[in-house]
């Protein structure tokens, strides 16, 4: 009963007019598009919902250098897709007024953040407490290396005369501060500010006052 | 009408029908979600201290791209017995306090810079109990209690000691421990 109504609703047809002959092939494709409809409209749907939740959050980011802000993630003003985000991946995001986060996948020229590289980061950062800079592997996991150390804290750093700091992130041991790369792999470099006055108006950041990540060269 | 224009009317229907389940499904996801961090931490909504979520350098744990130098920490709470009350010692290292709605998002967050001879008190309470509490409050002797509105009754309390050095990561666990966040009844 009710697949017999189901054409006359969705094919916007009115009723048959007496002395014209009533197609019956219709019926059964009327019925065909009504499930192609739905069957569109939720694969379409639900896959772009999963799409753009499943990774970075994709609204709201400002680009500093070769890192990536998201000012307002950690607010109440945060949007329904960073919400999304942070339910599914299961992150705390770090208050407003308790820190920034500042992430880069890339280096200074555009290019992949790559396990077989070199790079150097310094010399200068935001004024902040305390920072932390820490080298994720593609699992969003700190990299577990031979020598122990997945980052460095604003307290650990060797610094040169004018407080100024380089850090090498290398596979190959180098002096100064050395962060070892892990074997292989795409990484992410996630560069954190606690208790900074970046982290209420992100305007307080630009690409000077952020850490340059210089790439050196590359294993073939 | 055209079996063509059924099918192109049916195709512009199923795009507007694909924005509302994509909006639908964005907007219920947090209310849905299985592994957000307040549906993994449900079962210590009755502690009355805050648990450790990730030590500084544990490298196990569930949250993704946890700081190896800060030690993190939360209470889950839940206002339906009454106001929650969230106390913290300070010391020397670097901590904060954050507040998290239950699929909202931050609400609060108040560093160690905050607190009063070493102690940082929060209540956290709904609209209804702050009326209550000022209602039955002589004014003469006004409470000093930090208290704050949260969006929603249920959410997170967020701790994090930073350990500067790896030397600190011991204290810094042990401070993060060390919250409570009790059921507050006067």
């Amino acid at each position: 009963m009710f697949a017999a109504r189901l054409p006359r609703a969705f094919a916007l047809r009115g009723p048959p007019i007496e002395g014209l002959p009533v197609r019956k092939a219709s019926a059964a494709a009327s019925a065909l598009l009504v499930v192609y409809t739905f069957v569109i409209a939720g694969a379409l749907g639900l896959s772009s919902a999963h799409w753009m939740t499943n990774g970075e959050y994709p609204f709201g980011r400002v680009g500093v250098g070769a890192w990536t802000v998201w000012p307002r993630s950690g607010s109440r003003e945060a949007d329904p897709y960073t919400r999304a985000v942070n339910a599914r991946t299961g992150a705390i995001p770090l208050g407003v007024g308790e820190g920034l986060l500042l992430r880069a996948s890339v280096d200074d020229g555009g290019r992949a953040l790559d396990a077989r590289c070199a790079y150097r980061v310094g010399p200068a950062t935001p004024q902040a407490r305390f920072w932390t800079l820490t080298l994720y592997d593609v699992a969003g996991r700190p990299v577990d290396t031979p020598l122990g150390r997945s980052g460095f804290s604003s307290a650990e750093l060797l610094r040169d005369q004018n407080g100024g700091f380089s850090i090498t992130v290398s596979r190959e041991a180098a002096t100064g501060n050395w962060l070892m790369m892990p074997e292989s792999g795409p990484v992410t470099l996630i560069f954190r500010l606690y208790d900074s006055p970046a982290s209420v108006g992100s305007a307080a950041l630009d690409f000077r006052t952020v850490p340059r990540v210089e790439r050196l060269e590359c294993a073939p | 009408m055209t079996l063509r224009g059924q099918f192109a009317l049916a195709t512009l229907c199923a795009f507007v029908l694909a924005a509302i389940a994509h909006l639908a499904a964005v907007l219920a996801i947090p209310y849905l979600a299985e592994k957000d961090a307040f549906s993994r931490l449900r079962s210590t909504l009755s502690a009355d201290r805050s648990e450790i979520i990730a030590a500084p350098g544990d490298l196990g744990t569930w949250l993704p791209y946890p700081d190896p130098d800060v030690a993190l920490s939360t209470c889950a709470y839940t206002l339906e017995e009454g106001p929650v009350r969230v106390s913290a010692r300070t010391g020397a290292l670097f901590q904060s306090v954050s507040l998290h709605a239950r699929a909202g998002g931050v609400f609060f967050a108040i560093t160690d810079r905050a607190a009063v001879r070493g102690a940082l008190d929060l209540v956290l309470m709904t609209r209804r109990q702050l009326d209550e509490a000022l209602a039955t409050e002589d004014p003469d002797e006004p409470s000093r209690d930090v208290r704050i509105v949260a969006p929603s009754r249920e959410g997170l309390v967020v701790i994090r000691v930073l350990a500067a050095f790896p030397s600190q990561r011991e204290e810094a666990s042990e401070v993060a421990k060390s919250v409570s966040c009790t059921i507050d009844r006067e």
